[in-house]
């Protein structure tokens, strides 16, 4: 009775949603002299490789940003996940009105237009030394995510049978034991869900990591974009931003491609199921 | 026992969230800037004077409800339209949605910078099909009336995923019984859409509306690398204006009394979202 949709209005959307990047790449692959000419140059001239190699040799190496980018990605995972999953089970085992009131903040907090907290939180990087610490940069992230990771593996917890903590009780697994051996590999999903959005927001924050972070080499991929866009280096530079653009989104159209169920998932468990 | 292994992860909570709001109120009512050697001093009600009359700041806030009304609204329609194609069979349903979910997993930083390209005047693709077209070329990024509408457009494109899949979710949820149902009444798509799709989406478009606007209302990265604010501050939000208070003008006192009046904004605009569902449901029963 559901008919597959037209093509055309197919057509639309994968264009709408692709289009600008697919000209990005274009743009990247253009000779400065290409991108200005008066009129559009002619299709077979005007092709180089310059503008990647001019972003890759750059001082810092543009790889250095994306690896930056990953490290801190990877810490604030593991922080989040070390922290969320035992609060989840915690949060399980209040009463329900305590259980309700710390979901209600929970999904408060995980609304909170974070940007307006940068401010304090840079006086709190300041006091503790942690500008210009790259792998700092997890704890606040790490602070960030922990609402919508708690609510995510709350949600999948929930699901559980109930039966199934008794039966391991009585089976005499201590609590470690349980989470461990019954309770985590149950939540593999969520936790998986869980791990690619963390990842995926630090590796994209932007304001607390341009507050702490001012040495080149140390910049992450969101800040260092921010940097190339307020810099004149390039001489005639959008082929070059193009590139760097190009480069930048890479990492994330392969995350995209490997984990979009994931990321389905747990943006939509995230926000309805909390 | 069970609250030990919720308390730690509740810590790191409150010191990201709760600290700073309790900081900023503490810091509105001080002068903290190069003037004082950003020691704070104590200056009464000085600083929330100062907003009340701070012509910019209105300016931003006006700008920023603008941005945000006219963002969300696109990104629910578009995404409500996004949501109803992926709902139907698809052979590729899964580089689809891949394609689709693109847009939302970027940075920011690094579309805004595509963005100005794409909007470059004369260069930009855009400007180049005008001119093709025979119009002369536009200033998207430096025509003060206009260049918002270029910062919503960037926005919609990024947002309008995210908008998209949780509705999809939403339409994942309804029988299609019910759908086969109003077909042998003889109702066309429109009225099916209207009768059936839309009231059992609403909870999700609420959501989706709630956590929009919060973030809309809190734009800062898209606005600080695609314009700057520019051009003559036409496209400044609350974010930025409370940043440049804060690390250019080195006025902390102040920049927290922005952050405090963005707070507010934030609270009451989200608290009559849900105030108005609080309304509707009651005339439902």
């Amino acid at each position: 009775m559901r008919r597959p949709p037209h093509p055309l209005l197919l057509l639309g959307a994968l264009l709408w949603s692709l289009l600008p990047l697919l000209w990005q790449l274009l743009t990247s692959l253009r000779t400065p002299e290409a991108l200005v000419a008066p009129t559009p140059a002619a299709w077979l001239s005007g092709w180089t490789l310059a503008n990647y190699r001019q972003v890759l040799l750059g001082q810092p190496p543009f790889w250095r940003y994306l690896l930056n980018s990953a490290l801190v990605g990877g810490a604030s995972t593991g922080l989040t996940l070390a922290l969320a999953i035992p609060a989840a089970y915690g949060l399980q085992q209040q009463g329900l009105r305590l259980q309700r009131l710390i979901t209600l903040l929970l999904l408060a907090a995980a609304k909170f237009p974070y940007v307006l907290l940068f401010l304090a939180l840079l006086e709190l990087a300041r006091a503790l030394g942690w500008g210009n610490q790259l792998l700092a940069l997890a704890v606040p992230y790490a602070g960030l995510s922990l609402p919508l990771a708690v609510l995510l593996l709350r949600a999948a917890l929930a699901d559980l049978p109930p039966d199934l903590e008794d039966a391991a009780r009585l089976e005499g697994l201590n609590l470690g034991q349980r989470l461990r051996r019954v309770l985590l590999p149950l939540l593999a999903p969520a936790i998986a869900s869980t791990a690619i959005l963390v990842f995926l927001f630090s590796w994209n924050e932007y304001p607390i990591a341009l507050t702490w972070i001012s040495r080149a080499e140390l910049l992450t991929l969101p800040t260092a974009m921010a940097r190339i866009a307020g810099s004149s280096v390039y001489a005639v530079p959008y082929g070059a931003y193009a590139a760097a653009t190009v480069l930048g989104s890479l990492p994330l159209l392969a995350l995209v491609l490997l984990f979009q169920r994931q990321i389905v998932s747990g943006l939509t468990q995230g926000s309805v199921r909390g | 026992m069970s609250l030990l292994l919720l308390a730690p992860a509740l810590l790191l909570v409150g010191v990201v969230f709760l600290w700073p709001l309790l900081r900023y109120a503490w810091l509105s009512g001080h002068a903290a800037s190069v003037l004082t050697g950003l020691v704070p001093l104590a200056n009464g009600g000085a600083n929330w004077q100062r907003l009340l009359s701070d012509g910019r700041f209105w300016q931003d806030t006006l700008q920023t409800l603008r941005f945000a009304g006219v963002s969300l609204s696109l990104e629910l329609l578009l995404g409500l339209a996004l949501a109803l194609l992926l709902h139907q069979p698809l052979r590729q349903r899964g580089a689809v949605r891949a394609a689709v979910l693109l847009p939302w997993a970027l940075p920011t930083t690094v579309m805004a910078l595509g963005w100005r390209w794409l909007l470059n005047d004369p260069y930009g693709p855009l400007n180049r099909l005008i001119q093709g077209l025979g119009g002369s070329p536009y200033g998207f990024l430096s025509t003060p009336a206009t260049t918002w509408l270029f910062t919503v457009l960037a926005d919609v494109w990024k947002s309008t995923p995210f908008v998209a899949l949780l509705l999809l979710a939403g339409l994942q949820t309804i029988p299609p019984e019910l759908e086969e149902a109003l077909l042998l009444e003889g109702a066309g798509p429109l009225q099916r859409l209207w009768r059936l799709t839309l009231p059992l989406l609403a909870p999700y478009l609420l959501l989706a509306a709630l956590f929009r606007l919060a973030q809309a209302l809190g734009v800062f990265d898209l606005i600080q690398v695609l314009t700057g604010g520019g051009p003559a501050s036409s496209t400044e939000s609350l974010g930025l204006y409370a940043y440049l208070n804060g690390m250019r003008f080195l006025d902390f006192g102040y920049s927290a009394t922005v952050m405090l009046g963005m707070f507010l904004l934030v609270l009451l605009l989200t608290s009559g979202l849900l105030l108005l569902r609080r309304g509707w449901q009651g005339t439902l029963r």
